[in-house]
């Protein structure tokens, strides 16, 4: 089996923390550029966003919600990233995952509702899993690139989705692509009315902490670790490398599949299509900001959360585009993985706030 | 459905409009991967090539200048790939997704900042296939060939200068020398991370020309996210040749023939099920087709200096 060389940014915790804050912040002050080229005010619109996300009540409830979806696909990644593979399908595993959920939510009747939302919750989790890893079959036993295999089956899952959603399962009255909507019984319940936050988030950190606790305190996550680190040394102390990875990837795929259900049983109530606006992609920035960590990728997919909800309501009212988001996801990623492009920066900055002061220091002195 | 001959020549000549694209990114995938560097940035390399020639055009009202820009522009992107890559040592693969991510978010953007649209641009001029009237009466050749544009040409000259360079010249046999085994490049004096900046930018060029193909060769518009996937079939295609501009070649028309099956489907099967064929062909060639095949034995490495 042949894995690519990656190196982690190292996952001492201090130092990631650093590395992902500057990481931020370099991405949100480019991110001023756009906002300047859309004529507005970057300070302004960055008051309006975080005011809005985090003053009110439904700005917050909306930055949870918005935050869901990426918590799952953030989770997907970073897990996968331990064996040191690319899960770039999150995508699709989202897609199959929220068809499975609305099969089961529409098509399954007469059972309690904690036993039909776990049942859709369960489909969702299998199908994503099967379908990820198909894909860690093919990259262990014949070194298929997983990224290529995953970006490939993301369309076709999502053509194919976007096929049942506007054929078979189709209700007659609707004019746009979706299923019927699923049964109560199967509706998660929403934590605060009238907004889109629903128990999912409550799922999702379940998720995290238990995905956390097996990389922290078990066997098997310490097996991930090895293999991740070193394959060869994990081949030598016996550990069969191509079963953990397949495990690995598996379950990256069950997870963002169940951020699929979270979409289909808590937000819209039925599959509709083209329901993502790119969680899946968005989930790789989120775990880099979080360096890889599960429990980490909570706090960072908030950050992005506060970040969409305030640019979505921000884009109503002016031309500053949602896509800012999308750039300033992209930026992340980019200082996360180069840590030295990070270094560098901070060291312009330093040679600058430098001469400022050396300029500045003149002034002062005559001032007093 | 009765096949005429009419049916299969149209087929063929569509065939080939469809493998342009592909032809002109995997050629561009060669130059990166005999350098060593993995040519997943491709997608983004073309869809910014696809939406910089619409401006071009647009700015301009000349197709030349917007195809100039268009390429530009893809080496814009690629520059960012190497600079990342090369010179801060991040993963291949995860510099390329970076170029990808950054085409699909940035190209929205600007379609609002410079058209004012979401969605598609307004239209510009582009090249019009031209008409070679000898060309178009000439049996069999002139229906397939009298329909494709100058692009068509200048990618099939494309190839053969490739070919050239990277196989029968000086400069292509220390590429390739540089993608196999940089450390005794770096020995024997090679800059290694000059070949590498080098293959990169003109895997961008190519690219870049590819989109400019899309948008300004098969429509006179750019829309969102139009290149749909195309690059990464690029690098498959770029694989299954064996990273050898004739291997694109024929690997781009194999594709281009099923992406041209879709239009004669299309009246049969519902749209969503045709438009899955050239995922699940590449899918089945990731499995079935790459066996024996190898990327550069440096793909990836680094040199101090």
């Amino acid at each position: 089996m042949k894995t690519p060389k990656i190196k982690l940014p190292s996952i001492r915790s201090r130092n990631s923390l650093v590395t992902s804050f500057l990481a931020l912040i370099f991405s949100l002050l480019l991110g001023m550029v756009v906002i300047l080229i859309s004529g507005y005010s970057p300070i302004e619109s960055y008051k309006a966003i975080f005011g809005f996300s985090l003053s009110t009540v439904k700005g917050f409830a909306l930055s949870l919600s918005q935050a869901t979806p990426l918590m799952f696909t953030g989770i997907a990644f970073a897990l996968a990233y331990r064996v040191r593979l690319i899960n770039t399908g999150a995508e699709g595993q989202l897609f199959i995952g929220a068809m499975a959920a609305a099969l089961v939510g529409v098509y399954v009747h007469n059972l309690p509702g904690l036993a039909h939302v776990s049942l859709a919750l369960l489909a969702a989790f299998v199908s994503g899993g099967i379908v990820a890893g198909l894909v860690a079959i093919a990259r262990v036993y014949t070194g298929s690139n997983e990224i290529i295999l995953t970006l490939m089956l993301n369309q076709i899952i999502i053509f194919f989705t976007s096929y049942l959603a506007n054929g078979p399962l189709k209700p007659p009255s609707s004019g746009v692509g979706q299923t019927e909507r699923i049964l109560e019984s199967a509706q998660l319940p929403r934590l605060i009315p009238q907004t889109q936050l629903t128990s999912a988030l409550f799922l999702v950190i379940a998720v995290a902490i238990i995905i956390q606790f097996i990389l922290d305190k078990t066997v098997f996550g310490y097996e991930i670790k090895v293999t991740g680190q070193n394959l060869r040394a994990a081949q030598v102390a016996g550990i069969n490398t191509s079963r953990v990875s397949i495990i690995t990837f598996s379950l990256s795929g069950a997870v963002a599949g169940l951020g699929g259900a979270a979409m289909v049983l808590g937000v819209n109530y039925r599959f509709v299509e083209g329901f993502s606006p790119g969680y899946g992609f968005a989930g790789i920035s989120i775990a880099a900001l979080a360096a890889y960590s599960p429990l980490g990728v909570i706090p960072s997919a908030l950050l992005i959360g506060i970040l969409r909800a305030g640019t979505i309501t921000l884009s109503r009212t002016t031309s500053i585009p949602v896509e800012l988001v999308d750039l300033i996801q992209v930026l992340v990623i980019i200082f996360v993985a180069a840590p030295k492009l990070t270094q560098s920066v901070v060291k312009i900055f330093n040679s600058l706030t430098h001469k400022f002061l050396k300029n500045a220091e003149p002034v002062g002195g005559e001032n007093s | 459905m009765t096949i005429t001959l009419e049916l299969i020549l149209s087929i063929l000549a569509s065939t080939l409009r469809r493998s342009v694209p592909l032809l002109l990114a995997s050629m561009g995938g060669c130059f990166s991967m005999r350098s060593g560097v993995v040519d997943l940035g491709l997608e983004g390399m073309m869809l910014s090539g696809a939406f910089f020639a619409v401006l071009g055009s647009h700015v301009s009202g000349n197709v030349w200048v917007g195809l100039l820009t268009g390429v530009i522009f893809g080496m814009i992107f690629a520059l960012l790939h190497a600079v990342l890559h090369v010179n801060y040592k991040v993963n291949g693969s995860i510099s390329g997704m970076v170029i990808n991510l950054m085409a699909a978010a940035l190209t929205p953007l600007l379609l609002n900042e410079v058209f004012g649209m979401s969605g598609k641009s307004s239209t510009v001029s582009n090249f019009n296939t031209p008409n070679i009237e000898w060309l178009k009466g000439v049996p069999f050749i002139g229906p397939i060939l009298g329909g494709q544009n100058i692009l068509f040409y200048i990618s099939i000259a494309l190839v053969i200068i490739s070919w050239i360079f990277l196989y029968r010249s000086k400069f292509g046999l220390r590429l390739r020398m540089v993608g196999e085994n940089p450390e005794a490049a770096s020995a024997v004096g090679l800059n290694v991370k000059a070949y590498k900046y080098f293959g990169v930018l003109v895997s961008g060029a190519y690219a870049g020309l590819g989109g400019v193909y899309l948008s300004l060769g098969q429509m006179n518009l750019f829309v969102e996210n139009m290149t749909a996937g195309r690059g990464y079939i690029a690098v498959v295609i770029n694989a299954f040749g064996r990273y050898n501009p004739a291997g694109s070649l024929i690997g781009s028309i194999f594709f281009g023939f099923f992406d041209s099956l879709q239009t004669i489907f299309q009246s049969y099967f519902p749209s969503q099920l045709v438009m899955m064929t050239p995922y699940i062909v590449t899918v089945l060639i990731i499995l079935f087709g790459l066996k024996g095949g190898r990327s550069p034995a440096g793909t990836g490495k680094h040199v101090e200096s």
